[in-house]
């Protein structure tokens, strides 16, 4: 039931995940800005493999779609124009990881585009809006984590090492930090800050505001592991040829607080991508045309939207399996820290 | 006694602190507010002006805070630009209806999570566990704008549901009994939706506290005495298990405020939370920190509540608290 | 000089908050004085509470007298500033109880002995490595364990370990806190001999802090006991433990099975 390294494999399988989202302009068939008027809210095609003559085909492939006569926004197939499905094509250009250009696209059709998961009211591909708006988010979600545990990490250490006013001053902070429920203060901070920014800007500074909401509470934690940290034994040992505080702090004590920060960072990141996803559902986040998604959610809050054309809730299913990841994660970390605890209480016992 | 008025302190000083908070923001923060208002047309240069001038922003920090305090304490928390009224009746109406739908949720949640909880840890590693645990945890995948929004798209799909808003549009004509399921038609899904996604959690952590108290070397005295289980679990377990319950419960209110303010926005749901986005969008400084300020009370008296309810609850902290 | 250490009337007072807020005065040690020949061992006995811990903190320079003199070859060091202090530090070196604690579980062998090297500063790191194998040598750890985590080796080993991390920076006085009290009978006995076989190649002096007496008899040239913060007893071993002066004396005695039984100085295998 204990097995040591189990989140390993969940660190591999979010690896695989991020990974997709990181070659998002690879696995994404065009160019997320890409419009299509004639195409508003297409609903996702359907692939086949046999046509409507009874000819089954090798290559799955799609039919071209139409406005049904008489409607303004049903859609319905030409089933004269046949779509087939190819890997690896030319498509738009786009930088692999951001820095290599490239024109390679994991599948597309030559023809007429395909929209695996429909169109949104511009005509754009969902599926390349999904993908590449999860870059965002998810650095959204990394960067703000880790701005998080850098803040938490270096106050919680002074306040455990240090003690005395520092530690009061430092801890009371916390306290009201943790005294606003979260959501309302990362609005107050939004909301005190330039509303109408440039996308990169508003990336950092979202980045900003969610980084600094958190720290109080692995703030806390890192102080507790601190404090038992440098009462040690062998830290005293340390102080008594002579180290100095630095030492201390940099092989002995810090090294204790890694297994709280990783499991801290495997619950934080979730959490902070759901930040950016609030926020930009809201409109307060990063704005168009850049796709978050958040914003892609965004749209769901026109009625008309939200009843008829369903594929637009998609996005928000784009971050359960990262969410499934990290709580995984998570949990295997937690429970490895809770065996390594079970084995040194039984150790010492000699 | 004097615990009470302890923790009543400790409160103050929390609320004190989070408004010169608040209050920093505003004032460091670049993009000054005013600037902003100058670009918007809906308010002209002179109504700026005098706003500069009544608020006197040309004046040195502190005193601009303690201003604002007295007139806070007089029970004037600014103007409102967008609605152009003051702030506080704004306000009430707003907290009063998230108020409702927080302590519904709130009861609902630790309603469910309790049981649950509690059944699971008293059956751990067996079929009810492990139903609970599973079902917890893919809940737990579901992060609550994601739950929000699919809540919202069944009302609509479905017609079971209101698809938004408090009262329905002919509520005025109906007697209060008929007002009363009118309101609770309304609240039913704002407050599943809410319900919903801080349940896991819960009960995760009731599950935990429970679980560990059972096995606890006191509890298996008590047992080799012979003690009933039905009694052991409700007069010796839980008793033990209250101390860190109500922790939990403080800790819980944060969170709930949050998700309501999530399911408010989404579902349409008249409290805090529109009212703060609204305030945001249109820069309206003093809704936005009277907002802001409402869900700590909130949160701080939710808290206060927590620690009488540990009073009462654990004789340790009695003993200490009336030494 | 051949008294390394001089201790002279020395006192430490602790303040603790009473019950009702007024400041309660715990001496901790008072008016202890006495003396260790160069290469010799004394062993520090008395029970728990007695005050030989604080004595080792106070020699050790880790924590300050409140009154009193402590002369460490021919050199007052209790009233010395931690910069001055740095030179001394390295001279006198602990041995705590216990190795579990004493020894950060996540370092390797060869981590642990030349920590204090890295510390003070001395040696290059090929020099530093040569420097900790000899040690492990020394003490009777293989060498196919030097890379091993202080957490693989048992309770016997990693005392040995403390032992050659306290001798990397060639102390003259070693203060040995309980150190073999944490261990089974078999081991003590081998450490112990260990330590006897230090002291003959290495001319160490020790300083022997113990609440078994049996313990303080196979290691010890002179004896000191303790109660309540005082030297109640100091002499030989051999006189002393034949004809014990004080009461308390008599009941250490008394408690260790095979002096109390025989009245013979034990055997140790």
């Amino acid at each position: 039931m204990m097995q040591r390294g189990r989140w390993k494999r969940w660190l591999v399988a979010l690896a695989i995940l991020h990974g997709i989202i990181g070659c998002a302009g690879f696995f994404a068939p065009y160019d997320p800005a890409e419009q299509d008027r004639e195409r508003p809210y297409l609903p996702p095609m359907k692939i086949h493999i046999v046509d409507t003559t009874g000819h089954f085909h090798f290559r799955p492939f799609f039919y071209a779609v139409h406005l049904r006569d008489g409607s303004f926004d049903q859609f319905e197939e030409s089933t004269d124009q046949v779509l087939p499905l190819h890997f690896l094509v030319s498509g738009a250009r786009y930088r692999f990881l951001g820095l290599v250009p490239s024109r390679m696209h994991f599948f597309g059709a030559s023809a007429s585009r395909i929209y695996l998961l429909g169109s949104d009211a511009y005509g754009r591909d969902q599926l390349s809006r999904i993908l590449n708006g999860g870059q965002i988010s998810l650095l959204a979600g990394l960067l703000g984590a880790g701005l998080t545990l850098f803040f938490g990490v270096l106050i919680g250490a002074t306040a455990g090492f240090y003690g005395g006013w520092r530690d009061g001053l430092l801890m009371r902070v916390a306290e009201l930090f943790m005294a606003l429920p979260w959501l309302y203060m990362l609005l107050a901070l939004r909301a005190f800050l330039p509303l109408t920014v440039s996308p990169p800007w508003a990336f950092f500074l979202i980045i900003a505001v969610i980084g600094t909401v958190g720290w109080a509470r692995p703030a806390r934690l890192v102080r507790g592991v601190v404090l038992s940290a440098k009462e040690r034994d062998y830290v005293r040992a340390a102080r008594g040829f002579g180290a100095k505080d630095d030492y201390l702090l940099r092989r002995h004590v810090l090294p204790e607080t890694s297994s709280v920060i990783l499991t801290q960072a495997a619950i934080l990141v979730p959490q902070f991508v759901l930040a950016e996803m609030t926020l930009s559902f809201l409109g307060l986040g990063v704005p168009e045309p850049v796709p978050t998604w958040g914003s892609l959610l965004a749209s769901l809050q026109q009625y008309s939207v939200l009843v008829s054309y369903w594929w637009m809730y998609l996005p928000a299913l784009a971050i359960v399996p990262f969410f499934l990841g990290y709580l995984g994660l998570a949990s295997a970390l937690q429970q490895d820290a809770g065996t390594e605890k079970i084995e040194k209480a039984t150790s010492g016992v000699r | 006694m004097s615990y009470f008025l302890r923790r009543l302190m400790h409160g103050t000083f929390l609320l004190i602190g989070v408004s010169i908070l608040t209050f920093l923001f505003t004032t460091l923060a670049p993009g000054n507010y005013f600037d902003e208002m100058r670009l918007n047309p809906q308010i002209s240069p002179e109504t700026v002006a005098a706003l500069r001038a009544q608020y006197q922003l040309d004046r040195p920090l502190p005193m601009r805070y303690g201003r604002w305090v007295k007139a806070l304490l007089h029970g004037d928390m600014g103007f409102s630009f967008a609605y152009n009224s003051p702030v506080a009746p704004l306000l009430w109406v707003r907290a009063r209806n998230t108020l409702l739908l927080t302590v519904m949720a709130t009861l609902m949640a630790w309603g469910l999570a309790l049981p649950l909880g509690i059944w699971s840890a008293t059956t751990l590693g067996r079929l009810p566990d492990r139903a609970i645990s599973g079902a917890t945890a893919a809940l737990l995948v579901i992060p609550d704008l994601v739950l929000a929004i699919a809540m919202l798209i069944l009302a609509v799909r479905s017609g079971w549901f209101p698809t938004g808003g408090m009262a329905s549009a002919a509520v005025e004509g109906l007697s209060p009994v008929q007002k009363l399921r009118d309101l609770a038609w309304h609240m039913e899904l704002p407050v599943l939706a809410v319900v919903l996604s801080a349940l896991p959690t819960l009960v995760r952590h009731v599950r935990a506290a429970v679980a560990e108290v059972l096995d606890a070397p006191f509890l298996r005295a008590a047992a080799s005495h012979g003690i009933p289980r039905r009694t052991l679990l409700y007069r010796y377990a839980l008793r033990a298990a209250a101390n860190p319950l109500i922790s939990l419960f403080g800790f819980s209110v944060g969170t709930l405020l949050s998700g309501s303010l999530l399911v408010e926005v989404v579902m349409s749901w008249p409290g805090l939370g529109p009212l703060l986005l609204e305030a945001i969008l249109a820069r309206d400084l003093f809704v936005v920190i009277g907002g802001v300020l409402c869900s700590t009370v909130f949160l701080v008296t939710g808290n206060f509540f927590a620690d009488v309810l540990i009073y009462w609850a654990d004789p340790r902290i009695r003993s200490q608290a009336d030494a | 000089m051949d008294r390394l250490l001089i201790v002279e009337k020395l006192a430490k007072r602790y303040e603790r908050a009473g019950v009702l807020g007024a400041k309660k005065e715990v001496m901790a040690l008072q008016d202890v004085s006495f003396s260790i020949g160069r290469a010799s061992t004394l062993a520090l006995v008395g029970e728990s509470g007695s005050g030989k811990s604080t004595l080792a903190l106070c020699i050790a320079c880790l924590e300050r007298p409140t009154s009193g003199r402590v002369v460490f070859d021919g050199k007052e060091i209790a009233t010395l500033d931690e910069k001055q202090l740095r030179a001394v530090r390295p001279k006198i070196q602990l041995v705590f109880q216990d190795p579990a604690r004493s020894l950060n579980p996540r370092f390797s062998a060869i981590e642990l002995v030349s920590e204090p090297l890295i510390v003070q500063g001395r040696l290059n790191k090929q020099e530093r490595e040569d420097r900790a194998r000899d040690l492990l040598v020394q003490v009777g750890i293989p060498q196919v364990k030097a890379s091993q985590k202080a957490d693989e080796f048992s309770g016997g080993q990693r005392q040995r370990l403390a032992i050659a991390r306290a001798l990397s920076l060639e102390p003259k006085l070693l203060i040995l806190d309980e150190a073999l009290s944490a261990l089974d009978c078999s081991v003590q006995a081998q450490i112990s001999n260990l330590l006897l076989e230090l002291q003959a190649s290495l001319g160490l002096t020790y300083l022997f802090i113990t609440h078994d007496l049996g313990m303080a008899a196979h290691l010890a040239d002179e004896i000191a006991v303790m109660e309540q913060g005082r030297v109640v007893e100091l002499g030989a071993a051999e006189k002393l433990l034949r004809a014990p002066g004080q009461e308390v004396t008599r009941r250490l005695i008394a408690a260790t099975p095979r002096l109390g039984a025989a009245g013979n100085l034990p055997q140790v295998v």
